[in-house]
């Protein structure tokens, strides 16, 4: 038996507010092996990786690198020592080139040092390991695969001898994934060791050799993947609630009555960040009754679609009608005002005041329009929300910083269901939820559509929600929409492909 | 014709000074930290030219250097607190800047103060005209270095990053704490630097009450208006230096209050500000990212 690369001996640490996120986890990582680490969200995952990278220090317990505890006080510390993260977000910086982003990690260039070397650097790896990607781009030009591609690349250039991926790869579709497992290979090959951090069984299953398992910050398995099966990490991550877990099609397309249209988009151009064009001329429709759903990598134009449908960035050419009343750039205001919810991306920052109770956040949308708040009736409707969501702890009074990710999500998701009557417009509606809870989600969503007639426009990095959830599937590609797709007749193959092409 | 006496007396030493001051604000906001102490600063380190100048004239013949250093390391030292301070805290900028500013200031007449009523005038201690020239091309020089440095080295790479955002620098490698110290004792030389000319190149006289005539916030409009970029600064530097050193002359001239002459530069660099942002050239004179934001380095996150 080889011993471990890196290893983790009773390691604790909590939040302020008594958040205990991880609690006397001890894990091994052999060279030559991937090892995952399952759990829902909130189970730890991410504390224990940034502990591992040097983000977060532990409150208790000691690392160990080829047999030596050592201390890792910042990332710099982690990449000396050949540990380096990839996670979900590309941690690169937009305005930088992508030669100028990897001279930040590279020891070996000198203060006062230009970019000619970290190019000519970057040009022999990426020969080696096959990607075509220009040093002198900048990172914002660059679509999500090619940034995940050049964090592999800086992962090489810097010789990795522990790579973490946290949920870097969950994101891609399966060919995409596939491409990386061949140098993932390679690296397993040279002896080094791989963490794979993700919420996804399957991935874990198609690619690791070791699975450990954490719930609620404790190591509750670890399984050699020969032995592995989905539904045995499915009980050990989420006990009891397990059974509910379902990505069968709520219903077949149209098998329910849809109504008149209430969204109309036409030839809609948006721009992004930068200036670039990120959502180029799209048309569609969604009608009373029915889900429109949007697959597509994270970055290519979703996010700057649903803003400005619902008001909240410019429209540069095009029209958005709402009930036969054309709203374009007439502000989030009128918008709202028809009864439509939102559900942006990153909801503890664009969703909720993390200050404020959760009462005060139901009231900000529900009492908008008066000048003196009714509290009486908002806690009345926090309580009923409180109930029917399961939001733990189930007290409208408590201050939203202290929920967890998954609880605040349900304030947001919950919120906007009950406040839309005619359009609900959602990015990553189910985004940091457990597999338990989001399959409750959608399942309201659905029953929203069905039971109040309400139009559904949503856009999902997870393919599988998708084609679960939506009526007509379209995909969104570099700012431009194809579709739309019928989700059961047309192969799922076919819409992988126009998502990366 | 611009006469020469006013080119080398006002203009040229009220751009040296623009230029300096914006330069070294300009390179210390490129790390994210919002600097509203500017003012103060400034006048701080007009307070400590003339110390540093008188207290070694005795010493040495030729003193306004002297008087160039003091500046320069008292101006570094406040720098220092404010981007340790607001690194290592999540604490708001402005609250921290605001309160240097006041701070400042009061650093500034203690130092100044028992100099200017033992002394008086400056003119002994300041530099001659001839130096005038050689301050313009070290000036320049300076500049022009700082652009290489900030677009094509990996410090100036690092710099920037913070900037935009200080996360993704952390995990990529950069110690945020370090740069943003490299940053501020560059920035705060080249404040320090400019403050001691307006003194001792330009004004040729101290007076407390200088404070609140807001030369360190026209510095901080010359920085937005040319979108903090070393080479921009080099004409709106000369076009706002020019402005505020024949503010009486155009006032004169066109028959309008002095405070409306004063107002010239502020609006200038709200229009230019405008344009920025509303048009393609804002890939270029776009203010970093994170500038002003508090940094969390621990911070629980969904």
């Amino acid at each position: 038996m080889t011993s471990p690369l890196l290893s983790i001996t009773g390691i604790n640490k909590s939040f302020p507010g008594g958040v205990i996120a991880l609690d006397d986890v001890s894990m091994e990582f052999y060279p030559g092996e991937v090892t995952a680490i399952l759990g829902e969200n909130g189970a730890g995952k991410s504390t224990l990786v940034k502990i591992l990278y040097g983000i977060y220090s532990p409150d208790k317990g000691d690392i160990f690198f080829q047999g030596k505890r050592i201390v890792i006080g910042s990332p710099i510390d982690a990449i000396k020592k050949g540990i380096v993260m990839v996670s979900q977000i590309p941690q690169l910086i937009d305005r930088l080139t992508v030669a100028e982003n990897l001279s930040l990690s590279l020891t070996s260039v000198g203060l006062f040092e230009s970019m000619k070397n970290v190019r000519r650097v970057f040009k022999e790896i990426s020969d080696k390991i096959g990607i075509k990607i220009n040093p002198d781009a900048k990172v914002w030009s660059l679509n999500y695969t090619q940034k995940q591609l050049v964090e592999i690349a800086r992962a090489v250039l810097l010789d990795a001898k522990v790579l973490i991926l946290d949920e870097a790869l969950t994101y891609l579709p399966v060919e995409e994934r596939r491409k990386f497992y061949v140098y993932l290979q390679r690296f397993k090959e040279e002896g080094r060791s791989i963490v794979l951090i993700t919420h996804k069984i399957p991935e874990a299953l198609e690619i690791s050799d070791r699975i450990y398992i954490l719930r609620r910050g404790k190591v509750v398995g670890s399984l050699v993947r020969e032995n592995a099966t989905l539904e045995q990490i499915r009980e050990l991550m989420f006990g009891e609630a397990a059974k509910l877990i379902t990505y069968e099609r709520f219903s077949n397309p149209y098998e329910i009555q849809v109504g008149e249209p209430i969204i109309q988009v036409e030839n809609l151009v948006v721009e992004g960040e930068y200036g670039e064009i990120a959502v180029n001329k799209v048309s569609f429709k969604a009608r009373a009754g029915e889900i429109i759903g949007i697959a597509g990598i994270v970055g290519n134009g979703q996010r700057e679609l649903l803003e400005a449908l619902v008001g909240l960035r410019r429209i540069r050419s095009g029209r958005v009608i709402i009930d036969g009343v054309d709203v374009s750039n007439k502000g989030v205001g009128v918008i709202r005002e028809k009864g439509v919810g939102f559900i942006p991306d990153q909801p503890l920052r664009y969703a909720v005041s993390a200050e404020n109770t959760i009462v005060e956040n139901i009231a900000a949308l529900f009492s908008r329009q008066q000048v003196v708040i009714n509290w009486s009736s908002m806690i009345e409707i926090t309580n009923k929300l409180i109930k029917e969501y399961s939001i733990y702890p189930p007290n409208p009074n408590i201050h939203v910083k202290l929920l967890s990710g998954g609880n605040i999500m349900k304030v947001v998701v919950s919120r906007e269901l009950e406040y839309a009557t005619r359009a609900l417009l959602a990015y990553n509606p189910t985004r940091g939820l457990d597999e338990a809870t989001a399959t409750f989600v959608r399942k309201k969503i659905k029953e929203k559509a069905v039971g109040d007639k309400v139009s559904i426009v949503f856009a999902s990095e997870d393919l599988d929600e998708v084609l679960q959830l939506s009526d007509a599937v379209f995909v969104m590609n570099r700012g431009v929409l194809y579709g739309p797709f019928d989700p059961v007749s047309t192969p799922r193959s076919k819409i992988e492909e126009l998502m990366v092409m | 014709m611009i006469p020469v006496d006013l080119l080398i007396d006002k203009i040229l030493p009220a751009f040296i000074t623009f230029y300096l001051v914006s330069l070294g604000h300009s390179i210390f906001e490129k790390s994210g930290i919002l600097n509203l102490a500017i003012d103060g600063i400034f006048f701080a380190a007009t307070g400590a030219a003339i110390l540093g100048a008188y207290l070694l004239l005795p010493i040495i013949p030729y003193p306004p250097i002297a008087g160039s250093v003091l500046a320069v390391l008292v101006s570094i030292l406040l720098g220092l607190f404010m981007s340790t301070v607001l690194t290592f805290l999540p604490i708001s900028h402005g609250a921290v800047g605001l309160s240097l500013q006041f701070f400042s200031y009061g650093v500034g007449i203690i130092l100044g103060y028992s100099v200017r009523m033992r002394y008086g005038t400056v003119y002994q201690i300041a530099y001659t005209r001839e130096d005038v020239l050689e301050l313009l091309v070290i000036s320049i020089v300076i500049g022009l270095t700082l652009h290489v440095l900030i677009e094509k080295t990996k410090l100036g790479v690092a710099i920037r990053a913070v900037g935009e955002n200080p996360h993704s620098a952390s995990a990529l490698g950069v110690k945020v704490m370090h740069i943003r110290i490299i940053a501020a004792i560059i920035g705060f030389a080249l404040m320090g630097l400019g403050a001691s000319l307006f003194i001792l190149s330009w004004q040729r006289t101290w007076d407390f009450r200088q404070y609140s005539q807001g030369y360190g916030w026209l510095a901080f409009a010359t920085a937005l208006a040319a979108g903090r970029h070393p080479i921009m600064l080099i004409p709106v530097s000369l076009l706002f230096g020019g402005l505020a050193s024949t503010q009486t002359d155009i006032s004169a001239s066109l028959k309008v209050p002095t405070d409306v002459a004063k107002l010239i530069p502020f609006l200038a660099a709200l229009i230019l500000m405008l344009v920025y942002s509303s048009t393609g050239l804002r890939k270029i004179f776009a203010s970093p990212s994170s500038l002003g934001k508090p940094y969390y380095k621990e911070e629980k996150s969904i």
